[in-house]
């Protein structure tokens, strides 16, 4: 039986892999190599727009979880939403130029992560035993709002990256590849951080849960040394293991709808499963993160100073 | 056939059911009554499930049976409380003294599984001086067996049954990471917390014998919170669905809806087999060992009717202690009412501990005791009303009416033993013709001391978190223990530190009956880890050619 | 009493996740249950229903638990509770001798047997059996306090919150399995759970209860 599934799911992962890999090279015939920097800035807005769509999701069911008790758990629903829709806008979007309101937006929703943050960060503390691991498992999770604040950054980015006119690109007087490479690569561990504290709250039951504890780390790490400017010579593997990072969460998704049916009553219980069982919609945050640090790689690579 | 587990057998001609899948079968071995078996074992709870995975998988040939019926609870157990009373004891008891305990579902099952199938598994471990209390702390009688050894065994359950705990518990000497996390606490233990913050006592999350994540085929708990009604989910890591199906994949043979009325003794004075009733009739078992595990009023009652004219004062019993020193433990209570809906019937009934007064010897009486929160259902609260606050009519009726905002906090708290309390048997029989068991149960001074402490204290913590209309609940008991206790002298014990019989070398008991003292904890997790022991011995006995 | 769960019925829920196969057999069997006595008499029946409208008081608006159908029910199958004080007879036994005294001490006390007694006269003589001031010959050895607290009052209770009825009025969520709870803090409520009427808004509770299921 187990094997089974592992046998099913690996060939959906090959499916997968193949299928990314097709959309990366449709991606980049669809922008022509001339215009190096917008591209980047479209496959931010891309990368945004997944991260969008899983707070979008998580927020949604953990906010009806909290049977949006506070008007404000309102919020990043509606942040996440504007945010993915201009990020649909941005990837489509070949001009050179940043757009106000896409840019409003994406500052909005940064903001939102940062207060968002302060009100789980309450919420945790208010309860007894203050930051216990109690309380971590099952308080408001302090690590979800980093995901729409990020979500923000990587859009804002974007916009930077169209604004500017120079022979290789930088964002707020710093050089954009790498500073997008070191902010992914962050925006990975912590994600990470958040996969390890709620697969420990699993207990790692299963063995599959260490995947994301471990791989994008090590993605996490490749960025890093990227971001420091170590020659190019790794970056084969730095674009294959984001590669992986970006199936992963695919993968996740998956493996946390097989985690649903193992609940009680599965999906037919859904109204519980679904909230007590694992988040289906977190592991994407790891494609969006990826597909950002795919795109620091691309700029990195067209400008070997950026 | 009839399919109702209560009217016909399900574990027989070589399988037995699935307990993880409705109308599941799973292969079982068939041991003949006319060949002597290795073991066998009467009971299948918390002491005789445990044991009989434990020899099944040291390679004896093992029949372990059961009084009670064989469940598949995914499809056999309602959530409905009158319908679960099927899991208890209810076979006719006699309860007398000046504080007659309450039995049947109160502290008694009768199923594979035994309570374990009703427990609501709190799973903790003892304090280590209880297990030298006459030497360190001045009361009780002390162990034969050494805390460190014991907290080895600890750990192996704890493991087995993948129970859920704080990542660090908060007294006691260091114990390993609970192999699964702890549960979401609900609102009846957030209130145990924060009255134990505001008493600035610790408190954590009661570690549980209920799955926080999937484990095979067992799902995690639903927090549907029948779980003294047994659990329907296979979350609950009863002996049903852990120490059985492992016995019964090792070799054991589990008979169910199988009577023991007697313990069978040669003239040698050996134990030879067992007499049990099954389908209509008495049959006979042979067998090289017999282990006796059916819980304190049980497990006395049989040797008592098992009296021979060699053993007139029943088996086992050269010391007269057998059915004295039964212990139960106080479960006393203290309730308020809530502004806020509490609504206590979610999940787990005790998710959150406090073990202060295990570890504080800052006392004027002897023993300790732990609180935790509570979660009655309907039922159970309703009677609760009535017969300790003597509520009915209209304030009855209102009062139930707030069920949603009731909060409240009970002990389990240390009992000394006392040789006057005890199960004799009486003069009316059973269904099968046995003579029925008599309860007699005295408080002493020291447990009235201990209740108080407990009842004063208790109303303080929740007089802290605002509760309103706080009243006390004073009559209730749970658990049993002692009645076959274990020691280090034939003369003052009836079996030895590997719960072997002193009289008859070869009749093993092997459950709560053997407990000197009983602490301020619940047993079962003790009970089976004396029972994960004990198979470790008879095995290092058997290789000694010491059986 | 103003209802504090308007609306809310446990039954809306008979077909959801939150109850089981054998959950709804139990529960139809219950309710099937039609209000004639089996094991007791004719006159026993109509005083169980005398004494239960007492312990457990009903209002008028709506259908009654039929509480001595449940206790006739109980003693037709004689399901005790595993225990009994000393003193006390087996649980068939300790019912019948306990209606027979309370109608002695009725006789005895007014002249008249206990249903045919003003109601403050019946608590009155319900109050003193708690307290075991009924002492009559006809109790035969059994003390009247016993009998009301293991017996006549605590077989009424268990029949009466054995009914979803009994359970909508208290706000209870009743059955659940396979689906349990999700939202565990204070004043966190499941979709499929009771809604009481918070600062005097009955409609916006009866909306909520309108869709539990
Ligand atoms: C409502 C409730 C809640 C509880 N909660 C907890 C808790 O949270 N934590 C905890 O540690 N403990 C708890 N307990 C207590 C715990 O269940 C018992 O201490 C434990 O199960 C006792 O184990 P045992 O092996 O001694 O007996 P049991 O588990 O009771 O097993 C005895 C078995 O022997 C069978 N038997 C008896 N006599 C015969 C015979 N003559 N022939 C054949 N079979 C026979 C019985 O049918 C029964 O199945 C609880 C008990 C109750 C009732
Ligand atoms: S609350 Fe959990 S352990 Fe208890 S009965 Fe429900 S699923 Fe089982």
């Amino acid at each position: 039986m187990r094997t089974a599934i592992d046998k099913t799911m690996q060939n959906q992962l090959v499916a997968i892999a193949a299928q990314l890999d097709v959309l990366e090279k449709g991606l980049s015939q669809h922008f022509p190599r001339r215009e190096p920097t917008v591209r980047a800035a479209r496959r931010l807005n891309g990368a945004s727009g997944i991260l969008s769509m899983s707070v979008l999701a998580d927020s949604g069911i953990e906010h009806y979880r909290g049977s949006f008790e506070n008007k404000a758990m309102f919020t990043p629903l509606v942040m996440s939403a504007l945010s993915l829709a201009v990020s649909a806008h941005g990837t489509a979007d070949s001009r050179p130029d940043a757009h106000r309101i896409r840019d409003a937006v994406y500052a909005a929703a940064a903001l939102t992560g940062v207060v968002g943050t302060g009100f789980h960060v309450y919420n945790v503390l208010k309860r007894p035993g203050r930051l216990s691991w109690q309380n971590l498992f099952y308080g408001a999770p302090l690590g979800a709002p980093m995901a729409i604040l990020l979500s923000g950054l990587l859009g804002v980015y974007s916009e930077r990256l169209r604004d500017d006119r120079g022979a290789s690109p930088t964002v707020f007087g710093l050089p954009a590849g790498r500073t997008l490479a070191a902010l992914t690569g962050a925006g990975l561990l912590g994600t990470a951080g958040e996969a390890g504290l709620l697969h420990f709250r699993g207990a790692y039951h299963n063995p599959f849960m260490y995947a994301p504890v471990t791989i994008p780390p090590v993605a996490a790490g490749l960025l890093g040394a990227a971001a420091a400017g170590f020659s190019g010579r790794t970056r084969w593997l730095t674009r294959w293991w984001l590669r992986l990072t970006a199936l992963l969460g695919f993968a996740g998704a998956g493996f946390h709808a097989y985690g649903v049916s193992r609940n009680m009553g599965g999906w037919r219980n859904w109204r519980q499963t679904v909230l007590n069982g694992p988040p289906l919609p977190a592991p994407p945050s790891f494609t969006g993160l990826a597909l950002a640090g795919l795109a620091a790689l691309g700029l990195l690579e067209d400008h070997t100073d950026a | 056939m009839s399919d109702d587990p209560l009217l016909s057998p399900r574990a027989k001609a070589g399988r037995a059911p699935d307990v993880f899948a409705p109308g599941g079968w799973i292969p079982m071995h068939a041991y003949r009554e006319d060949e002597a078996v290795d073991f066998v074992i009467v009971g299948t709870g918390a002491g005789g499930g445990t044991l009989a995975c434990k020899l099944a998988e040291a390679g004896f040939s093992v029949v372990a049976m059961d009084a009670g019926p064989y469940f598949r609870p995914l499809e056999d157990f309602a959530s409905d409380e009158s319908e679960q009373t099927k899991l208890y004891w209810t076979d006719d008891r006699i309860v007398d003294g000046e504080n007659p305990l309450q039995m049947g579902s109160n502290n008694s099952g009768k199923a594979v599984g035994g309570s374990t199938v009703h427990f609501a598994m709190v799973s903790l471990r003892f304090r280590p001086e209880w297990f030298r209390s006459r030497t360190l702390l001045g009361y009780g009688a002390d162990w034969p067996l050494d805390w460190r050894e014991m907290w080895r065994y600890y750990a192996k359950v704890e493991q087995a049954l993948k129970i859920a705990g704080p990542v660090t518990y908060p007294w006691g000497p260091p114990r390993p990471r609970y192999p699964y996390r702890a549960h979401e606490m609900n609102a009846a233990a957030l209130a145990l917390a924060r009255g134990c913050e505001a008493m600035g006592i610790g408190w954590t999350e009661t570690p549980l014998a209920t799955l926080s994540a999937p484990r095979g085929r067992a799902h995690p708990c639903v927090y549907r919170g029948f779980c003294t009604t047994g659990c329907s989910t296979n979350a609950k890591q009863s002996a049903l669905v852990t120490w059985i199906p492992r016995a019964i994949a090792a070799g054991a043979e589990i008979r169910d809806l199988a009577m023991v009325g007697r313990v069978e003794v040669n003239d040698a004075g050996r134990a030879t087999g067992v007499h049990y009733h099954r389908e209509g009739g008495w049959r006979f078992q042979k067998a090289r060992n017999v282990v006796v595990a059916g819980y304190a009023i049980e497990t006395p009652r049989l040797l008592l009717n098992s009296a021979t004219s060699r053993f007139p004062d029943g088996l086992a019993n050269s010391s007269g202690l057998v059915g004295k020193n039964l212990m139960a433990q106080s479960n006393q209570a203290v309730w308020g009412i809530s502004k806020d809906e509490i609504r206590s019937y979610k999940g787990p009934p005790s998710l959150a501990i406090t073990e202060h007064w295990n570890y504080d010897d800052n006392k004027d009486f002897f023993g300790g005791y732990s609180y935790m929160s509570q979660g009655p259902l309907p039922q159970l609260w309703a009677n609760t009303q009535m017969s300790a606050r003597g509520l009915w009519g209209d304030s009855l009726m209102a009062e139930m009416e707030r069920y949603n905002h009731v909060v409240g906090l009970k002990i389990v708290g240390e009992m000394l033993p006392q040789e006057s309390n005890r199960v004799t048997l009486a003069d009316a029989k059973d269904q099968y013709g046995l003579p029925i068991a008599r309860i007699t149960y005295s408080w002493s001074e020291n447990d009235r001391a201990l209740i108080d402490h407990s009842l004063r204290f208790m109303a303080r913590a929740l007089e802290a978190i605002d509760a309103r209309e706080i009243w006390t609940q004073d009559d209730d008991t749970c658990h049993l223990n002692g009645t076959a206790r274990m020691g280090g002298d034939p003369r003052t014990s009836v079996v030895d530190a590997d719960c072997r019989s002193w009289d008859i070398r070869n009749l093993w008991i092997c459950d709560g009956s053997v407990f000197p003292t009983v602490g301020g904890v619940n047993p079962s997790l003790t009970i089976q880890a004396i029972a994960c022991r004990t198979g470790d011995r008879i095995k290092a006995l058997a290789a000694l050619g010491d059986l | 009493m103003p209802d504090r769960f308007p609306g809310y019925d446990v039954l809306s829920k008979r077909w959801t996740p939150s109850w089981n196969q054998k959950t709804r057999e139990v529960i139809n069997r219950r309710l099937a249950l039609t209000n004639e006595p089996r094991y007791l008499t004719a006159e026993e029946f109509a005083l169980v229903t005398v004494i239960a409208a007492r312990i457990v008081p009903q209002p008028g608006h709506r259908p009654p638990v039929p509480v001595a159908a449940l206790i006739d029910h109980q003693l037709d199958r004689d399901q005790g509770d595993g225990y009994r004080h000393a003193g006390m007879p087996p649980l068939q036994e300790a019912w019948r001798q306990g209606l027979r005294a309370l109608n002695a001490e009725a006789q005895a006390a007014h002249e008249a047997p206990f249903d045919q007694l003003r109601t403050a006269d019946q608590d009155a003589l319900l109050t003193q059996m708690q307290e075991g001031k009924l002492k009559d010959a006809a109790w035969g050895g059994m003390s009247s306090a016993t009998f009301f607290k293991q017996r006549l009052a605590h077989d009424i209770v268990h029949a009466y919150y054995a009914h979803p009825t009994a359970w909508n009025e208290i706000g209870w969520g009743g059955p659940a399995s396979p689906r349990g709870y999700v939202r565990m803090d204070a004043n966190e409520r499941d979709p499929w759970e009771a809604a009481e009427v918070k600062d005097g808004d009955v409609e916006a509770a009866r909306r909520k209860n309108r869709h539990v299921g």
